[in-house]
């Protein structure tokens, strides 16, 4: 087994961040102005207001969104608002599903009457069109097959209309196609709960106000957790993020001390 | 410990071996995870899709119509034989059609017009300098005119467009920053998984 400096670097890593878990020191954050934006958006509205969560990623990203998701629907509930669950990519189905039920236990939910969801439906485009003129014909049956009639939660919403706002939890481009044709379209509120990465694509959107909130990654996380006074994945897993940070600041530094100090080793043979 | 936790267990640990270099375990855990995925995907769009936006209603309900969409999914399978394959470019046109009808617009408002709007927003609001403002729109222009290459990047016009090159590596650097961000996050949760859940060394 002959280990080559990547190796010796990635252990690096992993022995930062193993050693910051297991310190389990909560380090707090400073809540940023999107982070407070999206809660007092979720706060202020009225208990029994109806919002859609759209769980458009897939379940590699589930690290990174299961702590997003999980404080907005914990906050969603806490508040009384009604929530409709959908998914416009496949592998978020299940894990919707799932973190709904979770919450909704919680909190003492109860399913059908203070929560729902419909699963998912292929081509988003189409679907999130289709939700504008009926959500009904759009999602005839629930995730678990019961006619959509039968939920009592669901009686009397028909389209975006009945829907105070929609929360795309994102790992990729879908809250884009929520802006264009939910949001401008129809009128309905769109905000995100979207993985770090994609925090640069929907900025502008954000600055333009066609998007009304956002949060995003583990720190978007770990603020709206302390907003909540709810301790998650998000505070915990901000000493490791912090360290690794920290770690590959370092790495990139002595990565480029020892391009300078090749450089002039090889002018001076 | 149930049985998904143990198998989610390993099947990371698998992954995770991919750091030292390629081999069989990694791969055989990358293939589940395709399998899986695919077959998953193949389940929820029977169940979700097809049988409750068109078999249950066409068969069960009568609505004739579905006919068409049916009949036009079924074309689409006309690629997989050289004699049919001319009837696959109906369907594939009218999704294309009506896809770009569809998106035209709505990009065009979204992406264009309603952040060009919000690009020329007044620099000076209640008689002060707004300075994000500024910002945004010599961004903007010196982006633009570095893209712009009917004319010789020199002068006036060249240290312009140079400073929309900055510009643009503050916007990729600040990216690439989100997505290690974004990775570590990822890294950090398994971890967390491997150690409470998994290995229960944490609590």
């Amino acid at each position: 087994m002959r280990l080559e400096s990547r190796h010796w670097v990635f252990l690096g890593l992993f022995l930062v961040i193993l050693l910051s878990m297991l310190l389990q020191i909560d380090l707090g954050v400073k809540v940023s102005q999107d982070t407070q934006r999206m809660h007092d958006y979720i706060e202020n509205l009225p208990p029994g207001s109806v919002l859609m969560l759209s769980f458009d990623h897939e379940a590699s990203s589930l690290p990174e969104i299961r702590p997003l998701a999980l404080a907005v629907l914990r906050h969603a509930f806490a508040n009384g608002h009604k929530l409709i669950g959908v998914a416009l990519l496949a592998e978020g189905t299940g894990i919707g599903y799932r973190l709904m039920e979770q919450v909704g236990k919680e909190y003492g939910k109860v399913y059908g009457e203070d929560y729902a969801f419909l699963g998912f439906k292929p081509q988003y485009i189409a679907a999130m069109l289709s939700m504008g003129e009926s959500i009904r014909q759009t999602f005839p049956e629930d995730y678990l097959g019961r006619p959509y009639d039968d939920l009592p939660m669901l009686a009397g919403i028909t389209n975006y209309e009945q829907v105070d706002g929609v929360i795309s939890i994102a790992d990729g481009s879908l809250t884009t196609h929520w802006v264009e044709y939910a949001g401008n379209q129809y009128g309905v509120r769109v905000s995100a709960a979207v993985a770090a990465a994609m925090v640069t694509t929907y900025d502008p959107y954000l600055a333009s106000g066609q998007m009304h909130a956002m949060i995003g990654g583990l720190r978007g996380a770990a603020e709206y957790e302390q907003l909540i006074h709810r301790g998650g994945s998000g505070l915990r897993g901000m000493l490791a993020q912090t360290a690794a940070h920290v770690y590959v600041i370092l790495m990139i530094i002595a990565g480029n001390v020892v391009y300078f100090l090749n450089r002039k080793k090889g002018r001076k043979r | 410990m149930d049985i998904g936790t143990i198998v989610a267990g390993i099947l990371t640990l698998a992954i995770l071996t991919f750091l030292y270099r390629d081999n069989p375990i990694y791969k055989m855990a990358e293939s589940i995870l395709i399998g899986v995925a695919i077959g998953y995907i193949l389940v929820i769009t029977w169940t979700n899709s097809l049988m409750a936006l068109l078999f249950k209603p066409l068969f069960g309900a009568g609505e004739g119509w579905l006919l068409v969409p049916l009949l036009l999914g079924l074309m689409m399978f006309g690629r997989l034989f050289k004699k049919t394959s001319l009837l696959s470019r109906i369907p594939i046109g009218v999704l294309i059609g009506s896809g770009a009808g569809v998106a035209i617009p709505a990009m065009l408002e979204a992406r264009t017009l309603r952040q060009l709007s919000a690009t020329v927003s007044p620099v000076i609001a209640d008689g002060s300098l707004d300075i994000s403002m500024l910002v945004i729109l010599v961004g903007v222009l010196s982006t633009l005119i570095y893209f712009y290459f009917s004319r010789e990047q020199v002068g006036w016009w060249g240290k312009t467009a140079k400073l929309g090159t900055y510009f643009l590596m503050i916007f990729f650097g600040t990216t690439f920053g989100y997505t290690v961000m974004s990775r570590m996050s990822t890294f950090i949760g398994r971890m967390e998984f491997l150690l409470t859940d998994f290995l229960r060394i944490i609590n």
